[in-house]
């Protein structure tokens, strides 16, 4: 699927948590949509999914999974599907994402959920597995999805590509889209660098940006990090940094005007705070080619 | 070996890694290491592991929070973490792990002198599916029936979420006085001191997950009816049930108090036809939603 998007008239929105539920209905805060973990409403029923369905009222709704584990060797979990399908048919989201990433297997006599985004080894079996699933989920919810990189702190010696390649050829198999996190980007240079790579971990992710087609990308994802000094967590529990709003930057420019969502899940801030950031994220957008080439 | 089961093998090895089923040794040959200690990976492994954790103790809290209360957060977060080793999840979505906690405590040697507590964890796993069970659709115009049909050939639909315990422990007070104060803890642990048994009711108020006990004839009502008796033959359970209990109380059970009550609480959203069949009338099979666990009295 070919994405193409108009500088200026960008899109911006936030990661609706619970302690936000009730103040941002009852604010109605001007957002152009906004993003909630699939997973969390999975419910046949209850409090949750109505207050899903009054959101969605007033505003777009980008559904974001965190459990399909798209790269898992074993397979998709039917059930998981099921309900994500479900849930899309509710909710008729403005765009479905997860990640590629695994965390399905299995232990004698039981399947098992890592319940956390496994990273991938980028080869062409890992890239098969990635392409099946995908194209599965895709075949079941008849919409591309948007698979997202992700914050990797291990990585398999089996690889023989790097992440961008791979998921240029993952568009490429089965028309997905990309969902691109400037922060985890950013947060995988940085713990390259304390791994003992001599990059600088801007100009990596800027290389990184370059390598992905512009018109496969239907959203970015920006977010917080935390540096524990030996390792850099991709916990989204701060403000943007500097240097991932100049990867932002570029990315807008790149990218030409895409879609922004800004996502907080430690230490869940004020509204208010996300607001600023995803206004931060609009006005960066609207200055992008300007501020590139200052 | 082809190349997706060298892929499967490599992702067991890390999952198994991180989830503390086994010890990490299987997952290095996979991995690349930055050097002979390999810092960065060890590094990176806890980092899984330790996010693992935090979410076990964060998902079940929320499950269990008067668990939680009863045993100390100093207890709980190393059951959280000892439960996650043991029983990882089997699904993507969280709110479904947890299922099982309750025997999980029935074996555990360290709470052994807590005996109550199973049924405290069956009662607050039944209150969190009920917060996400299907919403009810109350038929108002549906109780004609009642007046129309013969009650051998009717029964009545119960709400969302619905839950029977025969428990040997007073465990409906000992929930609701730590979620509502109702009654006092002090009132609650009495009842516990003295022995008391309770029939516990679980079920959903419009979006509100609820729990109170109930009287052996309302549980045997209810059990009869979720296994879709007819409620003539609910309502034999029902008086059967009382009679057998304190004095006067099969002549004070008045069912058109209950109905009333019932459908103003969401417990009772209408009434049904049963199809005409010779079993009809009675119970077709055990409802995996009543739980009897009152080793001496079996309703």
């Amino acid at each position: 699927m070919s994405l193409t998007h108009q500088a200026g008239n960008v899109p911006g929105g936030i990661g609706w948590r619970h302690p936000h539920y009730g103040e941002l209905l009852e604010s109605l805060p001007a957002l152009d949509f906004i993003e909630v973990h699939s997973e969390n409403f999975f419910g046949d029923g209850g409090a949750a999914l109505a207050v899903l369905g009054q959101a969605r009222e007033h505003y777009a709704v980008s559904l974001h999974g965190v459990g399909l584990a798209l790269g898992s060797a074993c397979g998709i979990d039917a059930w998981h599907l099921e309900q994500l399908a479900r849930l899309v048919e509710r909710i008729e989201p403005v765009r479905v994402s997860d990640h590629a990433c695994f965390a399905r297997g299995t232990a004698p006599g039981r399947e098992l959920h890592a319940a956390d985004l496994l990273p991938l080894a980028f080869n062409n079996a890992a890239l098969d597995v990635m392409c099946d699933n995908v194209q599965r989920v895709q075949d079941r919810l008849k919409r591309p999805l948007l698979v997202e990189n992700l914050s990797a702190y291990l990585h398999f010696k089996n690889a023989d590509r790097d992440e961008a390649t791979f998921l240029r050829e993952l568009v490429e198999r089965t028309g997905c889209c990309l969902l691109v996190d400037v922060n985890n980007i950013y947060v995988n240079a940085l713990n390259a660098r304390l791994a003992g790579s001599a990059i600088d971990p801007l100009a990596a992710c800027l290389r990184w940006l370059e390598q992905i087609p512009p018109d496969c990308v239907g959203e970015l994802h920006l977010a917080g990090h935390h540096d524990g000094g030996d390792i850099v967590i991709d916990d989204h529990g701060s403000r943007v940094c500097a240097d991932v709003w100049e990867i932002y930057r570029h990315a807008q420019q790149r990218f030409g005007g895409v879609p922004a969502l800004v996502e907080w899940d430690t230490g869940i801030p004020p509204l208010a705070v996300l607001l600023e950031e995803a206004d931060c994220a609009r006005n960066i957008t609207a200055d992008a080619p300007q501020a590139v080439s200052a | 070996m082809n190349a997706i089961d060298v892929l499967a093998r490599e992702q067991q090895a890390l999952l198994h890694a991180m989830l503390g089923e086994h010890d990490d040794s299987s997952l290095w040959p996979h991995v690349h290491l930055d050097s002979v200690d390999a810092p960065m990976a060890r590094r990176g492994l806890q980092a899984y592991q330790a996010n693992g954790l935090a979410l076990a103790e964060r998902a079940l809290g929320a499950a269990y929070p008067v668990l939680a209360q009863l045993i100390g957060d100093e207890s709980f977060a190393p059951l959280a973490r000892h439960f996650w080793r043991c029983h990882p999840p089997g699904r993507g979505d969280m709110a479904c792990w947890g299922d099982g906690l309750a025997d999980f405590l029935e074996v555990s040697p360290q709470l052994a002198d807590e005996p109550y507590l199973g049924d405290v964890a069956r009662v607050e796993w039944a209150l969190h599916r009920a917060a996400t069970a299907a919403d009810a659709r109350p038929d108002p115009h549906s109780f004609a029936l009642l007046s129309s049909a013969d009650p051998a050939e009717v029964t009545l639909m119960l709400g969302a979420g619905v839950f029977l315990l025969a428990s040997a422990y007073p465990v409906a007070s000992i929930v609701n006085a730590h979620l509502l104060d109702e009654p006092a803890l002090a009132e609650a642990a009495a009842l516990l001191r003295a022995g008391a048994a309770e029939h516990v009711l679980v079920w959903r108020q419009g979006f509100r997950p609820r729990v109170r006990t109930i009287a052996a004839a309302e549980y045997a009502l209810l059990a009869a009816l979720q296994a879709g008796s007819s409620l003539e033959a609910a309502l034999d359970d029902a008086l059967t049930r009382a009679a057998a209990g304190a004095p006067g109380a099969a002549a004070a059970f008045s069912f058109e108090h209950w109905l009333g009550q019932a459908v103003q609480d969401g417990l009772v959203t209408g009434a049904r036809q049963l199809a005409h069949s010779p079993q009809a009338s009675r119970p077709v099979e055990s409802n995996s939603f009543i739980f009897h666990n009152n080793p001496g009295e079996h309703p």
